[in-house]
């Protein structure tokens, strides 16, 4: 049975590393895309920003066009791309590619100048109020490319982090339900009855599935890139504060696990602090569920505002 | 009643309806609706400036804000909001209008507004809103009907179910004369 157990083990780590790569390792065959960018009257563009988005991944990379007007992304995932160009004074323009291409002419996109640009401006017009009359800063009207791919990697491994979440919850439940059966039952101090072996690997199995499952999804919000200047605040501070309560405890229950298996095969009554591994057990998966909770308050709320 | 209808009218009509060169946006709420079969979400932002400036009869109107500032009480969804409308990128939400000069003076106004959002931009045709008048300034409330697709923006999900794709944009802003 420990070899069931173990086989178990190894499905489940094999599943795990599936869902866990991460969708850029998937891509095995990096293509290049190229092109110009242009005013109306066809001079190059120096400067312009091209955000290359893959329409299946959501995945964004940036490039900016040389005094040439010429740009070029060299390390894109084959697939289909929604291409948007910006720079200042022309209004934004957008296209589509294909990574590899299905011809190889470079991309070739003109610019339309702003209607209140200077250049398009009528009499009447030039007393239009620009952005510039707001008083905006620079910083705060500036694009900026590097924090946007940014903030698509910090969505991209949240949203594997929850989804990881999720699945984790599963063996997470299972052990807990099949925690009292691995238990040796006693009364007034004696062992009355021990657990089967088949009980005891179904239970490890499920706490080694749950403590790979869990390991991998803290990585990835551990490992999401911040957002500099960002103050947390909201429920996402309960979902984080809570971690302090099942991160330990996700430590501590299977090293706990491990010295009352021991002890329970030295034909040892489970003492000392092994004996903590159920409560520490329980403790750790309500934090962990309440962590989950936090972060979904609201459905709560909605569902509250209905019955009103 | 009807003289109290008609003081407020006497009063309001030449606050209103003055031929001011230049208007500046005093106070503003702009709040998004998001909405999902177990969620409904408002983001708001007060960090709206705005500039209306008048000749021959018309009135060109310029509102801006960081999409950045848009608070829907946590964090979390708030950068997933940035990163979804690609708010690093186009940093600003921009918005003009025209307006005739006498349109002040009306209760509801009817404005076409150019929303220029997530490095796209929106047409909205006679969008109605309300206008009151009072201590010579115009405080003015209504609503955009914007939506996710009209700025290309992929709707985020929650448990694999995505947003609705109305994003209701609530405007409530006080003007002044300069």
């Amino acid at each position: 049975m420990q070899l069931a157990a173990a086989r178990l083990t190894l499905v489940v780590s094999i599943l795990a590393s599936f869902v866990l790569q991460p969708p850029r390792t998937l891509a095995q065959e990096a293509g290049a895309l190229s092109g110009s960018v242009t005013d109306p009257s066809g001079q190059a563009v120096a400067g312009a920003t091209i955000v290359a988005k893959n329409t299946a991944t959501g995945q964004t990379t940036d490039a900016r066009t040389r005094p040439d007007g010429r740009f070029s992304f060299q390390a894109l995932a084959p697939g289909s791309y929604a291409i948007v160009v910006t720079a200042a004074g022309f209004a934004p323009a957008a296209s589509n590619a294909n990574v590899p291409g299905t011809s190889s002419e470079p991309l070739q996109i003109k610019l339309a100048a702003l209607p209140n640009a200077p250049a398009a401006q009528t009499p009447a017009a030039s007393s239009e109020p620009s952005l510039a009359d707001l008083g905006f800063t620079t910083q705060q009207t500036q694009s900026n490319p590097q924090l946007q791919a940014r903030l698509a990697r910090r969505t991209e491994m949240l949203k594997i982090h929850q989804r990881l979440g999720i699945i984790t919850t599963i063996p997470m439940a299972a052990a807990v339900i099949t925690g009292p059966m691995a238990k040796a039952k006693g009364k007034n101090g004696q062992t009355v009855k021990e657990p089967t072996q088949a009980n005891l690997d179904t239970h490890i199995a499920l706490g080694g599935a749950t403590t790979a499952l869990y390991l991998s999804t803290a990585y990835f919000a551990i490992a999401a890139p911040r957002i500099p200047g960002t103050e947390k605040h909201g429920a996402i501070r309960w979902h984080e504060a809570l971690a302090w309560i099942h991160g330990p405890g996700m430590i501590l229950t299977p090293a706990l696990g491990i010295m009352a298996y021991k002890q329970e095969n030295a034909g040892e009554k489970v003492h000392g602090i092994a004996s903590a591994h159920g409560a520490v057990a329980y403790v750790t998966a309500a934090s962990y569920g309440a962590a989950i909770v936090a972060v979904s308050w609201p459905i709560h709320l909605k569902f509250w505002e209905k019955q009103k | 009643m009807k003289r109290a209808a008609l003081v407020f009218l006497l009063i309001s009509l030449p606050i209103a309806g003055q031929s001011a060169k230049q208007w500046v946006l005093d106070q503003s709420t702009l709040s998004y609706h998001m909405s999902h079969p177990m969620h409904e979400v408002d983001g708001v932002s007060h960090a709206a400036k705005g500039k209306g400036t008048c000749h021959d009869g018309r009135c060109d109107f310029l509102i801006a804000v960081p999409v950045n500032t848009f608070d829907s009480g946590d964090t979390n969804r708030d950068l997933h909001m940035l990163e979804t409308t690609r708010g690093a990128q186009f940093p600003m939400v921009v918005v003009r209008t025209q307006l005739a000069e006498p349109a002040g003076s009306a209760s509801t106004i009817y404005a076409d507004l150019e929303v220029q959002f997530a490095g796209q931009t929106a047409h909205y045709a006679h969008v109605p809103f309300q206008l009151t008048a009072a201590g010579g300034k115009v405080h003015i409330v209504g609503t955009i009907p914007a939506t996710c697709s009209d700025f290309k923006i992929d709707r985020p999900s929650f448990l694999t179910v995505p947003i609705k794709n109305e994003i209701p944009v609530h405007v409530d802003m006080v003007w002044h004369p300069i």
